[in-house]
């Protein structure tokens, strides 16, 4: 007999769900379905190339600074301008505060909960009767850290969620003393908050992993990832491909993504599914660390340390993503303080340039892997749109994920409760983004 | 302990990440349904109900009218909730025929021929216009702020300098490189129309120097007229304040950066509506 399966996800972004289909005990396929489509690349057509930077944001208020710095760069490929050294600062620090505000997220909002048996972090703090305030704090805490990375946001990019200050050529204005030393200071203080509460979490992954006996599927896997080995930054030029012995196999600029890379579209979802040679793909913070050798910060390079230690070279259990999250918000918080102890404010911001119309490239590393936006200009227009987003390229790692968690939770004799736990680790281990993923 | 649920419709969620970075709710308010940060399967029975997103799926319209069933007051929050935002850029004529045909998918819920604000289809009772809105906006949407009082207009919190001697002949493009930090935008040649946009953002697009592209619509003295009215008033401070040609500017507010704003809360026409009364709007 077969049965259909459906699990809506929440704690992620945007909406989606998981449809299992099980034949006499055997879970026979598993389906990652995006539920919802706007259609980006359909009605930007016709835009004045110079609106982007600050409609694509608009894809999606998680990623959003994500897509205005690669919108900007697609921009400068296409007119050939290169930004001064300030606005690379400048554009790390966005970088670093999208990714700040994105693990803290992802890590205590949407996967903390999974680790304490609850349905929300907020509803463990309305729970939580007066003389039980740990649970509440929890919440506050981990939305101050979640808010450091804001504020650094805004004060590179302008506006808080949907950034405006990247144009073509630079940024349109620094980060004053005044304004960095606020910054800094905040994010000085949240970095123990951060350390003290991924702790916490990295303990209870270690007693969730004692009570279910798994990281999850940890068959090898291809990594994609658009950092570098040492020192890595989010504003890059080359995507690194490592084979599932996690050395370097193949690197590639962002123009020669559609030659490396395969896309398929489904019926089943509004987003599609990229493979390397009909290999699955794997990508976000798990490819970063692996890729990783020497982050340059002290708690984090500890982190990474411990973790190697526990883990090996390359890691390929899935709920260590949520580990390598952690250690990439100490990370992200650690550098942006040194950066901002520079001074950001003396020097142009931006280089000159003329449009003109041609073709575009724009890569950098979002928090979920290597996000490219692809122009085509034409009298001033966008003519043509690519947005290659990094959770299409976990689409198959996610289903190939799930297939391992329902063979190990359907048999003969029943479906086992624990698959609807385990359904929601395993899509929330890769952190998607469905607004992105589907645009 | 007052009860409240976030419903996101075919959106960014970055109306959602902008109530996670306000903290004050935390322990004031139960938040018993928000799929982005809670796992609930339904939406209970609550005192306030807080809609982001348009009505783009068959989906979005299920889950819409089963979820304003349960609310004791519905706000609308963001663009896309009051006007369809962003998606309704989707909606032009030529850009709809060529999406429904090549984006439509067998097994997941089907798109609607088109996007649709929420007061369109569900009654709203009050409107927190912003794409997104602050942190400070959501609290004082929720009432936590008794003593909040917005600035009529986005010019009126910019603070910014308008001098007499500076009138520009173009608009300058966006992607100009550097502003200049004290001068008013519009000196400097920007198409900004915070002279009558909403206040209550405190200005932050403007105030780091981009210029206001009006998503909170138009501030009390125009939000009970057409957008004409709106867009008249647009034209007027840029014939006294810069030389610039009419039909360059009357284009830039045509163009879609400004159109997805500017007509958000005046364009009923089909769904034959009345203006949005002020008292409604935060």
């Amino acid at each position: 007999m077969m049965a259909t399966l459906i699990f809506p996800i929440s704690r992620i972004e945007g909406h989606a769900r998981v449809v299992i289909e099980e034949v006499d005990g055997e879970a026979v396929s598993a389906r990652f379905q995006a539920t919802e489509l706007r259609g980006f690349d359909y009605f930007v057509k016709g835009v004045p190339a110079e609106q982007m930077p600050v409609i694509v944001p608009r894809i999606c208020g998680v990623c959003a600074t994500a897509h205005h710095v690669a919108s900007v760069k697609a921009l400068e490929d296409a007119y050939g301008v290169t930004p001064p050294p300030l606005a690379f600062k400048l554009r790390e620090l966005l970088l670093l505060g999208q990714l700040i505000q994105n693990q803290a997220t992802s890590l205590f909002i949407f996967t903390m909960p999974d680790r304490m048996g609850v349905a929300s972090i907020f509803h463990a703090a309305a729970e939580a009767d007066g003389s039980e305030t740990a649970r509440t704090n929890i919440a506050l805490q981990a939305l101050r850290v979640r808010r450091a990375g804001t504020n650094l946001i805004t004060a590179a990019g302008g506006q808080f969620i949907h950034p405006v200050k990247a144009v073509v050529g630079g940024m349109s204005g620094g980060i004053s003393a005044e304004t960095a030393e606020g910054v800094r200071q905040e994010l000085t203080a949240a970095l123990p908050t951060a350390r003290d509460l991924f702790d916490i979490y990295w303990q209870m992954s270690l007693e969730l992993r004692e009570r279910i006996g798994t990281w999850g599927d940890d068959q090898p896997a291809y990594y994609l990832a658009a950092t570098s080995a040492t020192f890595p930054t989010f504003d890059s030029d080359t995507l690194h491909l490592l084979g599932p012995d996690g050395a370097i196999e193949h690197s590639f600029p962002p123009r020669k993504f559609r030659e490396t890379l395969t896309f398929q579209e489904t019926e089943y979802s509004y987003a599609g599914q990229s493979s390397y040679h009909g290999q699955v793909l794997r990508a976000n913070s798990l490819a970063r660390i692996n890729l990783a050798r020497v982050l340059g910060t002290q708690h984090a390079d500890a982190y990474l340390q411990r973790f190697r230690q526990e883990f090996g070279l390359p890691a390929h259990g899935i709920l260590l993503f949520d580990l390598c999250r952690g250690i990439e918000l100490v990370y992200a918080i650690e550098r942006s303080i040194e950066i901002l102890g520079q001074p950001l404010d003396e020097g142009w911001a931006a280089t000159a340039h003329t449009p003109r119309d041609g073709e575009g490239f724009g890569l950098v590393e979002a928090p979920r892997g290597p996000l490219i936006h692809h122009y085509t200009i034409e009298k001033g227009k966008i003519a043509d749109v690519e947005f290659v987003i990094p959770t299409v390229h976990n689409q198959l790692a996610i289903e190939r994920a799930l297939i391992v968690a329902a063979r190990r939770y359907i048999n003969k004799e029943r479906v086992n409760l624990e698959l609807e736990r385990a359904v929601g680790r395993v899509v929330r281990a890769f952190d998607p983004c469905i607004s992105c993923a589907t645009h | 302990m007052k009860k409240f649920a976030v419903l996101q419709l075919s959106s960014c969620a970055g109306c959602e990440a902008a109530l996670l970075n306000a903290e004050e709710w935390v322990d004031r308010y139960k938040l018993t349904y928000m799929p982005l940060v809670t796992s609930a399967h339904s939406l209970p029975e609550v005192d306030v109900l807080l809609v982001s997103g348009s009505v783009r799926s068959d989906e979005d319209l299920h889950s819409l009218h089963e979820s304003v069933r349960k609310a004791k007051e519905v706000i609308a929050v963001g663009t896309c909730a009051i006007s369809g935002g962003v998606a309704h850029l989707g909606d032009r004529d030529e850009v709809r025929a060529l999406f429904l045909a090549e984006a439509e998918r067998r097994h997941v819920p089907r798109m609607l021929p088109k996007s649709h604000p929420v007061d369109a289809l569900v009654s709203v009772d009050r409107y927190l216009p912003g794409c997104p809105p602050t942190p400070e906006l959501f609290m004082a949407a929720l009432g936590e702020l008794p003593d909040f009082k917005p600035g009529s207009s986005v010019c009126q919190e910019c603070g910014r300098r308008k001098v007499r001697e500076i009138r520009p002949e173009h608009l300058t493009g966006f992607m100009q490189g550097e502003v200049l930090p004290e001068l008013c935008l519009v000196n400097q040649g920007y198409l900004c129309i915070g002279t009558s946009t909403r206040g209550g953002c405190r200005a932050l697009c403007t105030r780091p120097g981009h210029p206001c592209v009006g998503c909170r619509g138009p501030s009390n003295a125009f939000i009970e007229k057409e957008s004409t009215a709106w867009l008249a008033s647009i034209c007027k401070v840029f014939t006294s304040m810069t030389d610039i040609p009419a039909a360059e500017i009357e284009a830039g507010l045509h163009s879609p950066q400004y159109a997805m704003f500017l007509f958000q809360f005046s364009d009923y026409d089909e769904y034959n509506r009345t203006p949005h009364p002020k008292e409604k709007v935060l």
